[in-house]
C-alpha cells in the first residue's frame, strides 16, 4: 500500500525507502498507509490529512531516527573518564566535580572499569 | 613509629584548626593555555619573590596542582589579604596526544603527557570540591568565552557558592576582547589584564582583597 506523509501529504510508492529518513519534502516522520483508491484524496475531495487518517483507519507509521547515530551528550554519560585510545581521553568534568568516584569507559560504548575503592570511601 | 607520627600530625592539625583560621585558598582555574601559571607566577613573584612553576606555549604544561602558601596581597586602598594560591591544570573535556605531537613532542612522550593532563584535570576538580575557598577564573581574551567547558565549569563553581573573579587575560594582544567575556559572564566581575606584561594586575589585586574576604 502506498504511504502518505501526515504532515505535507506527499505520497510515496509502497516500499519506498526514501521515507526511512523522513519525508524528503517536509522532513515529517509520520506516514499513513493509504489504499490505491484513496490516493490524492486530500486534493480531489479536499479532505485534510487528519480526516483521511480517520477514514482509512490505517495505522500511522512513525519513522524513528536511528538511535545509534544520536550523539550521546558527554556529560550525561556514566563514566568520568573515557579512554578513546591510548593517549586520547574524554573527560566528564561534571562527574569529576561531583565526587571522586571513578568510572572509566573503554574504547567502545558499553565497556567500563569501575573503581570500587573510590566509591567505598566515606562521603564528607 | 608511623603511629606516633600520625598521632602527632593529627594533634598538630587539630590545634592548627582550633587556633588558626585557615588561610583563604584561591584556585586559579580555566581552560588550558589561558595563562594560569603565568598569573600565579606573577602574583607569587610580586608578593613573595618566588615562582610557582614553568610555563610554555604547549597546552597542559601544568599537569599537577601547585600551591604557594601564605601570600599577603595589599591593594592600593590599603586592604590586605593573606591567601594560598593554587595553580591548577587547565580543565578541558578532551585530551588527545596528537595535540602535543603537533608541538614537536615525541609520540611516547605525548601519550604520557596526555595521561598526566587527564589526571591533572581530575586532581583540579578534586581540589575544587574539597579545598578551594575562592576562584580566579582565567580566560584567554582572544578566544571565544562561550565554550561549553567554560560555561559548565563556572556553573559548577557557582553551584558550590564560591566567589569567582573572571580574568580576561592576554589583553596585550590586538585581537583580545574582554567585552566579549563580560557579556558571557555578566554575573561576575571581569578584570582585563595581561599577566605576561603585568598590565592592570594592580586592579586585580585590588579586587582580590575586597572580593575574597
Amino acid at each position: 500500500m502506498p504511504h502518505k506523509c501526515t504532515q505535507c501529504g506527499r505520497e510515496f510508492e509502497d516500499g519506498s525507502t526514501v521515507i526511512l529518513k523522513g519525508c524528503p519534502s517536509c522532513g515529517g516522520k509520520k506516514f499513513l498507509y493509504i489504499r490505491e483508491a484513496e490516493r490524492h484524496d486530500d486534493v480531489l475531495k479536499e479532505k485534510t490529512i487528519d480526516e483521511i487518517a480517520r477514514d482509512t483507519g490505517e495505522d500511522v507509521l512513525e519513522v524513528k531516527p536511528d538511535r545509534r547515530n544520536e550523539e550521546i551528550e558527554v556529560f550525561e554519560r556514566i563514566e568520568s573518564i573515557r579512554i578513546l585510545s591510548p593517549g586520547s581521553y574524554e573527560l566528564n568534568i561534571e562527574k569529576l566535580a561531583r565526587s571522586d568516584e571513578v568510572v572509566v569507559g573503554l574504547e567502545k560504548e558499553g565497556k567500563y572499569v569501575v573503581d570500587i575503592l573510590s566509591m567505598a570511601k566515606k562521603k564528607k | 613509629m608511623t603511629f606516633l607520627v600520625r598521632t602527632k600530625k593529627k594533634i598538630s592539625g587539630f590545634l592548627r584548626a582550633l587556633f588558626k583560621k585557615r588561610t583563604c585558598r584561591i584556585g586559579i582555574y580555566g581552560p588550558p593555555n589561558a595563562g594560569k601559571t603565568t598569573l600565579a607566577n606573577r602574583i607569587v613573584r610580586d608578593w613573595v619573590g618566588d615562582a610557582v612553576g614553568p610555563v610554555s606555549e604547549v597546552p597542559h604544561e601544568t599537569r599537577r596542582v601547585r600551591r604557594k602558601e601564605d601570600i599577603t596581597i595589599t591593594g592600593q586602598n590599603g586592604n590586605s589579604i593573606t591567601i594560598d594560591i593554587v595553580d591548577t591544570p587547565g580543565v578541558t573535556t578532551k585530551i588527545d596526544y596528537n595535540e602535543f605531537v603537533e608541538y614537536g613532542i615525541e609520540k611516547e612522550e605525548a601519550v604520557k603527557r596526555a595521561r598526566e593532563a587527564t589526571e591533572g584535570v581530575a586532581e583540579a576538580m578534586h581540589w575544587l570540591r574539597e579545598d578551594i575557598d575562592g576562584v580566579i577564573y582565567m580566560l584567554d581574551a582572544t578566544q571565544d568565552p562561550f565554550q561549553q567547558v567554560n560555561i559548565m565549569l563556572v556553573g559548577i563553581i557557582e553551584s558550590r557558592k564560591l566567589p569567582v573573579l573572571i580574568v580576561a587575560n592576554k589583553n596585550d594582544l590586538p585581537d583580545a576582547s574582554p567585552a566579549r567575556i563580560k557579556s558571557a559572564f555578566p554575573q561576575h566581575p571581569v578584570i582585563a589584564i595581561s599577566s605576561l606584561e603585568g598590565i592592570n594586575v594592580e586592579e586585580l589585586y585590588e579586587n582580590m582583597t575586597s572580593y575574597f574576604e
